[in-house]
């Protein structure tokens, strides 16, 4: 367990130092030319890069984690249940209804967004509604998200305003400044605090409601941490990198069989699984294909649904041989 | 040869087919050509981004004309003579214009200098105004002037890092200014891009950059202080970019004359 956190922690830090590191060759180059130059692109660029990659994907792993665990459903994660999407048509909302795009207005509309999306989900899972049907309804609130979010769009003042969403959407960390790392890491690091402090309530939580309660388990408080933390944490992340899909969803069934099935015990490794996942992805995107800049949210999605769908194939192997 | 038969067929056309009154525009590049080319009383609608400040110079002498939606269900109550569209690929839109026997030029964004000139002249034949074409050509020649041979580094920036091809039609209308555009991939720079290979000279533009983006925010990055020195930023307005019409020319000279 200890040993399966290290390399991964050991992996993700690899990974971060590598997008530091970046074309070493060109930076020497650069250093001797332009120590300054050299300088801002460190510090200024890929500092936070390297760190919004390791706190968002650390988020996402984190947080799929602990819906998975807490729906007890492998299908649950951000990028299903509707934070994401709530997040993404916060932060519009906030940028472009109300003409705001600074980092921490966004980073708010994102949360809202977020806790709106889940606190639905929450009201709709009121008086014991079965996990079949809270993952439907959280489907559904994804969707109508994503629905909003397009008539949003549609709404754009102008064409401008438009293609300035429409790449934002698509998920990157690319240019983003040491601002956008002061102003998501507060919030998205208390969410995470918050989701890691379910851990036990997660792992009781595994053998049933009924169960975890006569453990001393509060569901209802569990629960509503696990979801505020989760929409602090992916609000903040969302409205800083735009959407990136797949990690929340596909970290914790890499994780899972390595913890004893323990959703409580998956949580640390998924965030730094998560974190390694999408430094590694904010490198594939730098790979020059053929010119043109691939999009943070396209790759972790190209990575992540063969995955899956791997996964699900193997799965099925295993239950029917 | 080919020019002068050309200007023929051009002048035969305003000549053979009555000038229409009842024009209507779907684009903002097309909407930039009518409302400078058009006679008093001509126009019946241009798009909503032609009466649009922030997206155009010429959005004032759109007042009290009906805007359209770029649609052409949006304009067909108007009972229009002659639809202008901007390099429509919509299918639709063609059949529906052939089926109420609408009379429908399309004007392709220009590729290149000769294209902006071939625009004005088809726009200016269409409306039947051939004589206002050749003038606004003949004074689109002469902002533009010639080419200079001295030429520095450059790269058009808009919000976000947004710039123009190296062989597109903005670059050779940079050129005209003896600025050489930069060869950056997907019409997009990094800001690691800019600081490791910075132009001489950063023509920025100022298309909405009073409204808060990730755009400008972008332009507004710390990094972007350890520029260096040598690397002059000068501010145009921006609007006539997204057309690269007649009304970029008058950018260009103001261009030149500030690098002089």
């Amino acid at each position: 367990m200890t040993r399966l956190n290290l390399s991964l922690a050991a992996l993700a830090l690899l990974l971060a130092t590598a997008s530091l590191c970046w074309n070493p060759v060109g930076m020497l180059t650069l250093w001797q030319r332009s120590p300054e130059a050299a300088r801002a692109i460190l510090i200024e660029l890929r500092l936070p890069r390297a760190l919004l990659a390791l706190a968002i994907g650390g988020s996402l792993g984190l947080t799929g984690a602990a819906m998975q665990g807490l729906l007890r459903n492998p299908l649950a994660s951000p990028d299903v249940l509707g934070p994401s999407t709530g997040a993404a048509l916060g932060a519009v909302i906030v940028a472009y209804t109300f003409g705001i795009a600074g980092t921490l207005a966004m980073a708010l509309g994102g949360i809202g967004g977020a806790l709106a999306a889940l606190g639905l989900l929450l009201l709709l899972s009121r008086g014991g509604a079965s996990t079949a049907t809270l993952l439907l309804a959280g489907v559904a609130i994804s969707a109508l998200g994503g629905a909003l979010t397009n008539l949003a769009l549609s709404l754009a003042p102008s064409p401008y305003a438009l293609y300035d969403v429409l790449f934002w959407l698509l998920g990157s960390l690319a240019d983003r400044s040491l601002l956008h790392v002061v102003v998501a890491l507060p919030p998205l690091l208390l969410g995470c605090a918050l989701v890691l402090s379910g851990r036990r309530g997660l792992d009781a939580l595994a053998l049933g409601e009924d169960v975890a309660a006569s453990l001393g388990v509060d569901v209802a408080a569990l629960r509503l941490r696990i979801v505020i933390g989760t929409a602090l944490a992916v609000g903040a992340g969302v409205a800083v990198a735009g959407s990136i899909g797949f990690i929340g969803l596909v970290v914790p069934h890499l994780v899972r069989p390595r913890v004893g099935g323990r959703p409580g015990a998956a949580l640390v490794p998924s965030a730094l699984a998560g974190a390694a996942l999408l430094c590694a992805a904010d490198l594939v995107v730098r790979l020059p294909v053929a010119g043109h800049d691939l999009k943070l949210g396209v790759v972790t999605a190209l990575i992540g649904a063969p995955f899956f769908l791997w996964l699900i194939v193997r799965q099925r192997e295993v239950i029917e041989p | 040869m080919m020019r002068a038969l050309a200007a023929a067929a051009l002048m035969w056309s305003g000549t053979a087919v009555a000038a229409p009154t009842r024009v209507v525009s779907l684009n903002l590049c097309t909407d930039e050509l009518v409302l400078l080319l058009a006679a008093p009383g001509q126009l019946a609608s241009v798009s909503f981004l032609g009466a649009d400040g922030n997206e155009t110079a010429l959005a004032p002498r759109s007042r009290g004309l009906p805007t359209n939606n770029g649609r052409l269900d949006s304009v067909v109550a108007l009972a229009p003579d002659l639809v202008f569209t901007g390099g429509s690929s919509d299918r639709y839109a063609h059949e529906l214009a052939a089926r109420l026997k609408l009379r429908v030029v399309d004007v392709p964004p220009p590729q290149s200098i000769a294209d902006i000139r071939r625009n004005i002249a088809s726009v200016a034949a269409a409306l039947g105004r051939d004589a206002t074409g050749a003038a606004l050509i003949a004074q689109f020649d002469a902002d533009l002037g010639s080419a200079p041979i001295a030429t520095r580094s450059a790269l058009l920036l808009g919000g976000g890092g947004t710039t123009a091809g190296a062989d597109g039609v903005g670059a050779q209308l940079l050129r005209h200014a003896g600025l050489v555009q930069q060869d950056v991939p997907a019409g997009q720079v990094s800001l690691e891009r800019l600081l490791a290979e910075p132009p001489q000279v950063i023509v920025q533009t100022q298309y909405r950059s009073s409204q808060t983006s990730l755009g400008q925010s972008w332009l507004q990055h710390p990094a972007l202080k350890a520029l260096p020195a040598t690397t002059r930023t000068i501010t145009v307005d921006g609007r006539p970019w997204t057309c690269m019409g007649p009304l970029v020319a008058p950018e260009i000279a103001r261009l030149r004359a500030q690098l002089q």
